[in-house]
């Protein structure tokens, strides 16, 4: 067993398994804040169909994504959540600027939604198994 | 490429049977027809475009971030079972 310790010291000079050594745990605080953006997200699907709903919706996403993104960026060593984190943001912000130049078309408001939902089930799945 | 070769290329994807990208091919597709029938602006539409390349970009991010995890969780592995023997 010793000759694996031997094996791992040489690994570890690598940027990939150092990385993967000092990689951020698992954070309760980002996995709900992206657990609610998948929710909303679906739920919001709903609303496409009313302007007045659905802009309100659109800023409500708006900020919770910037809350994910911002909360992320101070976490040592999670880059790749932060980077995630910032396109996400960006695809919500789409949205709710989208609304200063009404009408915006229901099914505009759906395709968006269907983005912020798939990626936040992929943001949240790769979240969920951080090392505890 | 022409707009037919795109879709074309496209239609291969989505019948890859690709698990991640079948689904996202055959979406976008979709996407350029409700498009071409009229139902969204081209500015719309390119919106919508940009964000499936922002949905790639994620999904390279996730990709590196599980492959850390994997190792992560190998290593540990690795350094209990040299402790305990």
């Amino acid at each position: 067993m010793k000759q694996i310790v031997f094996l791992l010291v040489p690994l570890l000079s690598s940027c990939a398994v150092y990385d993967a050594v000092t990689m951020t745990g698992f954070d309760p605080n980002e996995y709900r804040i992206i657990t609610e953006i998948r929710v909303d997200a679906a739920y919001y699907k709903d609303g496409c169909a009313n302007p007045l709903i659905a802009q309100t919706n659109a800023v409500a996403m708006a900020r919770k994504t910037e809350l994910y993104q911002v909360y992320s960026e101070q976490i040592p060593n999670n880059t790749d959540s932060f980077k995630a984190a910032t396109s996400l943001n960006e695809i919500a912000q789409g949205l709710a600027k989208r609304y200063d130049s009404p009408p915006v078309p229901a099914l505009f408001c759906k395709l968006k939604y269907n983005s912020i939902e798939s990626s936040a089930r992929v943001i949240q799945h790769v979240i969920g198994n951080r090392p505890r | 490429m022409t707009l037919d070769q795109i879709q074309q290329t496209l239609a291969q994807i989505a019948t890859s049977g690709d698990p991640t990208f079948s689904q996202f091919a055959s979406d976008i597709n979709q996407v350029v027809e409700q498009a071409k029938a009229g139902q969204m602006s081209p500015q719309d539409t390119a919106e919508i475009l940009r964000d499936a390349q922002r949905q790639l970009a994620i999904l390279d991010d996730m990709t590196q971030l599980q492959f850390k995890e994997t190792l992560n969780t190998c290593i540990t592995g690795l350094i209990m079972i040299a402790g305990a023997v």
